[in-house]
């Protein structure tokens, strides 16, 4: 690799909206709120100091093209990029605009992503369409992961109670912030008692659907300080790895591990120089669309050996107070995953938590952390570490 | 000389007992049971699984030089269900098809042709399937009687199981049940009339006219083999005849059925599975006339004999449906939450057929490996377009799987999905190949469907998407 990304590009701007079953408002409502939160913490103003966007949206139904963030804000005339990259398309929005900006290209850039999936109506993400064979295999997103809970179930013996502990800790930390979906803590009876969506993933174990967007605003740190003074934090790596769509047309795959996750985590690690993950890294935010990909994130982000997730689940390590909190906000599980948004949120949590100024609970001594966003069948993964400037 | 080469047979998974039948519809049983075709069956995919048992492991498709198909179901009004048969049982392009249509005689008018074309030399090996699977009117007598099932006979010109006599046949326009190219569901104005002058004395005469053309004498055969429209019928026609009551081939009705245009080929299938050498066998089949031949068995008939599931192991191997509601959800005939489908390409079906119908997959000559589906870079090594196209292997297990309430069988979505969950398994096939398979006959439990369980493919309709029938290979419960 010739070029790293590590402390070349500030984070001096987060807005989020409230994440949920949002009916009266469209796309255009969440991102102008979206971006203005973020725009007014930067201290930027849109049309004159913002150069270029990328906007993450998965969806036709949402946007398709730059004009969906064009003509939600009415900026015109600027280069706006929309991102796709499934479940991952606000990170990898996140990661252009980064690249951006650190080449010296742009000063000043937003990275944003908006879903509008309540409006499409229907039970679960909408399937999409005309990429799909006829006859050739596909499923729902949760069949897709429940694939992997089965084998792990049969491979190291985990269980649903396992599967369980993670929707009870993210529920318990998402009742605590106020902008996510869900605010309710649940037991894990709860949990063990609803219906079944993709045996053996029941409700408790998927995310919801929900509505959302979020938005960032980077430059790189020698301007910050113009903006926001001291109150930044700076990209100390970027990951990102694409595998496949049809992860069970390789021979190879073992649905115990995502390999696109080791790839990008690999990738962001040596990148920021880190050996020990747990050691080394304060807290993260991961993909946690499905209960059992939380476990399986926890193994292939290194914070533990092939197994032993379930332990770390158990023990309480990735709990709030725990020796490595993981998902302080409640996760997907609690905002749900509007698809384009998700990415985009995770860094605006992920800055907040290291600036000390999470809106749910914060964790203590947060100088340093990671946020993880996976989509597709394990397809794209995408892994960003920030860290205090 | 034309003979019998193979012969094969399908009768599906489900049954449901007459007396449930009896329960649902309000009316008295008739006894016994029958098959019922699974929701993802029809008369075409059950005779692509006849056509399976009849090529067994042995018989190379691509010898065959014609495919006829008799149903009086065809999935079709228009297109050639003989057509997409071929393809799926893996045949030549340039073969002759012909679907054989609009009556019970379908089946023995289709083997005549197949005989004639071998005679005439037009065509060295003719594969004939026969499948049915029929929309009965709920509480009619034709909801108990009828079955459905497939059956296949390949005939040629060489040395085989049995050599084919000539045909006699005959019409008889008026009598029988009718549908109108309008209707769904079979009519009838008087059944007395269609049994006693329409299928009796037809079957009798020609019957009679077959063996006066051979001088034959009814007790010179060992088994005789017909279609009758109800099990009264049979013992009608042995009687007016001559018949023993032993030279009748068991009909199959008390537990599959009265299966239509494919009955008297699945009749004949069972009596050459159980025949030895140098037995005759008269055959019939009855439907606005009558068709008329026998059989005489050769050696190779005992050389057969346990090579092929046909009936000695497709009527063993059954499943009861637990109600006469799931039976009618099967057939469509009650009104209940469909499946939504998203779009799907026509295109991309065409475009990939020897993926889809045959089932090929690719093999890599850099790595060795073994894929699905075929695409110009091998998913394993990368190295581009240097592969051979190579059917997957039917038989392998299950590494992982789940069932999809969200998404179901054949990607149905909504409130369907919920209630028909589909079972989703990435299996490893004996060849090495990786598939992502629905499973279909089995239920949604771990009980039934888990990790290393043995499974083997199956051709079904996978889905009607954009108001098209897309049929692929699902996987099943090894059936024995």
């Amino acid at each position: 690799m010739v070029g790293s990304i590590k402390d070349k590009v500030a984070i001096i701007g987060t807005g989020v909206t409230k994440f949920g079953e949002i009916w009266e408002k469209d796309q255009e409502d969440l991102l102008v709120e979206a971006v203005y939160e973020a725009i007014n913490e930067a201290n930027v103003d849109l049309k004159r100091d913002v150069e270029a966007i990328w906007v993450g949206t998965q969806y036709h139904f949402t946007g398709m093209s730059g004009a969906i963030f064009s003509d939600s804000l009415k900026v015109f005339g600027k280069p706006i990029t929309r991102v796709e990259n499934f479940c991952a398309s606000g990170m990898d929005a996140v990661r252009n605009a980064a690249y951006a900006v650190a080449s010296g290209m742009y000063d000043i850039v937003i990275a944003c992503g908006v879903e509008k999936i309540l409006d499409y109506g229907g039970r679960g993400l909408p399937l999409a369409g005309g990429e799909l064979h006829p006859v050739m295999g596909w499923s729902s997103a949760p069949a897709m992961f429940a694939l992997v809970a089965n084998r792990a179930f049969k491979v190291w013996g985990w269980t649903k109670e396992d599967l369980a502990r993670v929707s009870v800790k993210n529920h318990y930390n998402g009742a605590r912030h106020p902008k996510a979906h869900f605010r309710r803590e649940i037991t894990i009876e709860t949990a063990l008692r609803a219906p079944m969506i993709a045996y053996p993933l029941g409700l408790y174990d998927c995310c919801a659907m929900s509505d959302g967007a979020a938005a960032v605003v980077l430059t790189r740190p020698e301007i910050a300080k113009k903006y926001v003074g001291d109150n930044y934090a700076v990209i100390k790596a970027l990951g990102m790895a694409v595998e496949t769509l049809g992860p069970w047309y390789r021979p190879s795959e073992s649905f115990l591990s995502f390999p696109a996750n080791v790839k990008a985590a690999e990738a962001a690690y040596k990148e920021a120089g880190i050996e020990d993950p747990r050691k080394e890294l304060d807290f993260g935010i991961v993909h946690d669309c499905f209960t059992i990909t939380e476990l399986i994130n926890y193994q292939d982000m290194k914070l533990c050996k092939p197994g032993e997730a379930a332990s770390l689940i158990r023990e309480g390590v990735t709990a709030i107070d725990g020796d490595f909190p993981i998902n302080p906000d409640g996760g997907l599980k609690c905002f749900g995953h509007p698809i384009g948004a998700t990415g985009c949120r995770m860094t605006v949590e992920l800055t907040r938590q290291v600036l000390g100024r999470a809106e749910g609970l914060q964790v203590k001594n947060a100088e340093v952390g990671f946020a993880h966003n996976l989509g597709g069948a394990y397809t794209v993964a995408t892994v960003l570490i920030v860290g205090r400037r | 000389m034309v003979d019998i080469l193979a012969y094969g047979a399908y009768i599906p998974l489900w049954r449901i007992s007459r007396d449930e039948i009896a329960r649902g519809a309000g009316v008295p049983s008739a006894g016994g049971e029958k098959a019922v075709a699974s929701w993802d069956e029809d008369s075409l995919s059950m005779a692509v699984e006849a056509g399976v048992d009849c090529l067994g492991e042995q018989l190379n498709p691509k010898e065959i030089d014609a495919l006829y198909f008799a149903s009086t179901t065809s999935p079709f009004k228009e297109k050639h269900a003989s057509s997409i048969i071929a393809s799926a049982l893996d045949l030549r392009r340039d073969v002759v098809t012909i679907d054989f249509a609009g009556t019970t005689k379908a089946g023995t008018t289709a083997l005549k042709a197949a005989a004639d074309a071998v005679k005439a030399g037009s065509a060295k090996k003719v594969l004939v399937v026969a499948g049915e699977c029929m929309v009965l009117t709920p509480s009619t007598d034709f909801e108990q009687v009828c079955g459905d099932a497939a059956a296949a006979i390949l005939v040629g010109k060489e040395d085989g199981i049995a050599e084919i006599s000539d045909f006699v046949s005959t019409i008889e326009p008026i009598p029988g049940p009718w549908r109108r190219s309008t209707d769904t569901l079979p009519q009838r104005f008087e059944s007395k009339l269609d049994l006693r002058y329409g299928f009796i004395k037809s079957t009798v005469n020609t019957m009679q006219s077959l063996l006066k053309k051979y001088n034959l004498s009814i007790k010179d055969f060992s088994k005789l083999v017909f279609n009758a429209p109800d099990p009264r019928g049979y013992l009608e026609v042995m009687r007016s005849i001559g018949a023993d009551v032993k030279q009748l081939q068991d009909p199959l009705f008390t537990n599959v059925g009265i299966t239509g245009a494919a009955h008297s080929l699945l009749l004949l299938v069972a009596a050459l599975e159980n025949a030895k050498a140098d037995e005759k066998i008269l055959c019939a089949g009855y439907g606005d006339g009558c068709d008329a031949f026998y059989v005489e068995t050769k050696k190779k008939v005992e050389e057969l004999k346990g090579t092929r599931r046909a009936t000695t192991v497709y009527v063993k191997s059954k499943r009861m449906l637990a109600t006469y509601e799931e039976y009618l959800d099967f057939r469509k005939l009650r009104e209940r939450a469909q499946p939504e489908y998203p779009r799907a390409s026509v295109v991309k079906y065409w475009r990939d057929e020897k993926m889809v119908l045959p089932f090929y997959g690719m093999k890599c000559k850099s790595c060795g490996s073994i894929t699905y589906p075929i695409g110009r870079c091998c998913v394993v090594c990368g190295a581009k377009d240097n592969y051979e196209e190579v059917k997957i292997a039917r038989r392998g297990k299950v590494y992982t799987f789940t069932f999809d309430y969200l998404c179901g069988p054949g990607s149905a979505v909504g409130e369907y999905a919920a209630l028909n969950p589909a079972i989703r398994v990435v299996a490893d096939m004996e060849d090495g190949c990786r598939l992502f398979l629905e499973l279909t006959d089995c239920k949604p439990t771990p009980e039934e469907v888990y990790i290393d369980m043995p499974i083997e493919l199956t051709f079904r309709l996978m889905n009607e998407r954009t108001n098209f029938r897309f049929y692929s290979w699902r996987g099943r419960p090894v059936r024995s």
